[in-house]
């Protein structure tokens, strides 16, 4: 009998659970499922923001449309260009200067907060004061003057497509390293002592216990910091729209957010918009897909 | 022995300058926009684009803050636009705190039928990226007219998955035996979570306040989607278009950036520690 009644008990319990996670997933189901679905359904169809007519169903007209479209293609290639780079320089820094910090005695603390102090802008700012730092008389120019000893000359950092790509680059890189250095510092950490004393004990110097034992234990980190990283240059919008809205050409940096945004609210293309969107949706689950199913795998045991 | 061990020192006083002069070479490419924005809100124009850049301001000068809370046509929307933003973000904040420790719970502390499906659910709306379902969620609000209004602003980031992880991550660490012993003296669920989890998980909710307020106040393609009217323009919005202004100089410019990151930087340096601590999360790893 009295197990009867504790196990109603646990079940009345239980059923508080449910109500609690319940707000979530009705908010869920509103802002990401619905919204998600309703992207997929119009991205069949031919519907315009300012018409007055019923969108048609068209079939996979939009995604034919797109898939020849050199002006998608631009973007596909724009954001690729652009996660390509800025990730591969946030992973190859962030383990190298994380390596750095770790070993540091004095002001450890001090330069990972230095490094992250950058994120506390917001990106708006952050394109603000780059472009001021990439005008023709700005810092930029300067300091390349300085170093390469060219007083005078104006680098062109827009003009050049190849100079402009890096720009945006340059800008995600400084606002996002210190966020992923944190992330391998306490990766690192995570590392037992004890491992570091047994390698030096069998006369390893330092390079090679980093190069033999913290690398390859960092293993999950490096994945995780990979695809958050590649993640978060996917999505980037704010640098390219604000270099653009102050006078960079807007071709080779027109990512494919900003494409997105262009195509749905300002030329009222919602169909179109929604077919780029599943697109970028689509992408972005295989990426994540990857992470999940790689850091799973990538546990490791000491 | 003593000039092996001699050597190996000089070593690693070498190494040790090297790393020291690389993350220092570093930390000057990383703070320098910074110095120079503070440094060049103090400045008239014509000095911010003098070759070199003097770095050091010659006196206060004030008219740039003046300029940027005025705005180019002086109508001092500075302060509405920061009240704007402060109201959204501040509302998300509280409302993905709430709903997310709420919910955190839930599939920590029960095991209700479903419990590991919602949680998978919850989880792959992460894979979810905003700008994917932002078109669809822009023409809704505009049935229902929530353009250039705090609910339409509001609404889409009333919680998030990431939340959610943070805190049951949390509260799955939290002892059992407290709530059990709740249970005991006949507390209602809800006033155990109200009365003994949220006091008891400080850190975890500072964390997720922290990286929810930043997201917001750097919010740029939501407001700019379902916001038209100047009085409903939030800080990033506003920032946009006065920059954007050709009447807008250099010097201005950087005062109103600054002006709109005195929140977040009072922040850095009062939390600071819940910053590193949410940057972290992610690289916990179990077992």
């Amino acid at each position: 009998m009295p197990r009867t009644v504790r196990s109603t008990l646990k079940k009345k319990q239980d059923r508080w659970g449910l109500v609690f996670a319940a707000p979530s997933l009705f908010f869920f189901a509103v802002f990401s499922f619905y919204p998600m679905f309703s992207a997929f359904f119009t991205s069949f169809t031919n519907k315009q923001a300012l018409s007055l007519a019923r969108p048609k169903f068209i079939g996979l007209e939009n995604y034919s449309y797109l898939l020849q479209s050199p002006d998608f293609w631009n973007s596909m290639r724009a954001t690729a260009v652009f996660t390509l780079g800025t990730f591969s320089a946030l992973v190859v820094f962030s383990l190298l200067l994380s390596a750095l910090v770790s070993e540091l005695r004095v002001g450890k603390k001090l330069f990972q907060l230095a490094y992250y102090s950058p994120a506390v802008l917001s990106s708006v700012v952050a394109a603000t004061i780059w472009l001021l730092i990439f005008d023709p008389r700005g810092l930029a120019n300067q300091a390349m003057n300085a170093v390469m000893n060219t007083p005078g000359v104006d680098h062109y950092w827009f003009v050049n497509p190849y100079k402009e790509q890096f720009s945006t680059m340059l800008v995600y890189f400084w606002k996002h390293i210190g966020y992923f250095v944190i992330i391998c510092i306490s990766g690192m950490a995570s590392v037992p002592p004890s491992v570091y004393e047994a390698v030096r004990m069998d006369g390893c110097n330092r390079w090679q216990s980093y190069w033999h034992i913290t690398f390859p234990l960092l293993r999950p980190t490096v994945v995780l910091v990979s695809i958050m990283s590649m993640i978060l240059c996917l999505r980037t919008f704010s640098v390219q729209y604000l270099f653009t809205l102050g006078g960079a050409p807007e071709r080779a940096i027109n990512v494919i957010t900003m494409n997105i945004y262009f195509t749905g609210i300002r030329f009222f293309r919602t169909g179109r918009a929604s077919a780029m969107s599943i697109i970028l949706l689509i992408i972005m689950v295989v990426l994540t897909w990857l992470q999940f199913r790689v850091t799973r795998s990538e546990e490791v045991n000491y | 022995m003593a000039p092996a061990f001699l050597k190996e020192k000089a070593i690693h006083g070498a190494v040790g300058v090297l790393t020291y002069l690389i993350l220092s070479a570093l930390l000057v490419f990383i703070l320098a926009p910074m110095v120079f924005m503070l440094t060049a809100s103090f400045m008239p124009a014509r000095d911010i684009i003098s070759m070199p850049y003097p770095w050091v301001p010659k006196g206060w000068y004030g008219h740039n803050f003046v300029k940027a809370i005025a705005g180019n046509d002086r109508t001092y929307l500075f302060f509405r636009s920061f009240w704007n933003s402060m109201v959204v973000a501040v509302a998300i904040t509280i409302s993905t705190i709430m709903i997310a420790s709420l919910t955190g719970y839930s599939l920590s502390k029960f095991s209700f039928r479903g419990r590991d499906l919602v949680f998978m659910i919850i989880m792959a709306t992460m894979m979810i990226p905003f700008e994917a379902i932002m078109i669809p969620l822009q023409v809704v609000s505009t049935q229902l007219k929530l353009t250039n209004t705090y609910a339409g602003l509001i609404l889409p980031f009333l919680v998030d998955a990431f939340g959610i992880f943070l805190m049951r991550q949390y509260f799955i660490t939290f002892p059992d035996e407290f709530i059990d012993a709740a249970r005991v003296d006949g507390m209602t669920e809800f006033s155990i979570y109200r009365k003994i989890l949220l006091p008891n998980s400080g850190p975890a909710i500072a964390t997720l306040a922290i990286l929810t307020f930043r997201n917001q106040w750097d919010n740029l393609m939501w407001p700019l989607l379902v916001v038209q009217s100047e009085r409903m323009k939030t800080l990033t919005l506003y920032i946009m278009k006065f920059t954007g202004d050709i009447n807008s100089d250099e010097g201005s410019q950087m005062a109103v950036s600054l002006l709109a990151s005195i929140p977040m930087v009072l922040m850095f340096f009062s939390l600071s520690k819940y910053f590193i601590s949410g940057s972290a999360v992610f690289s916990a790893r179990k077992g």
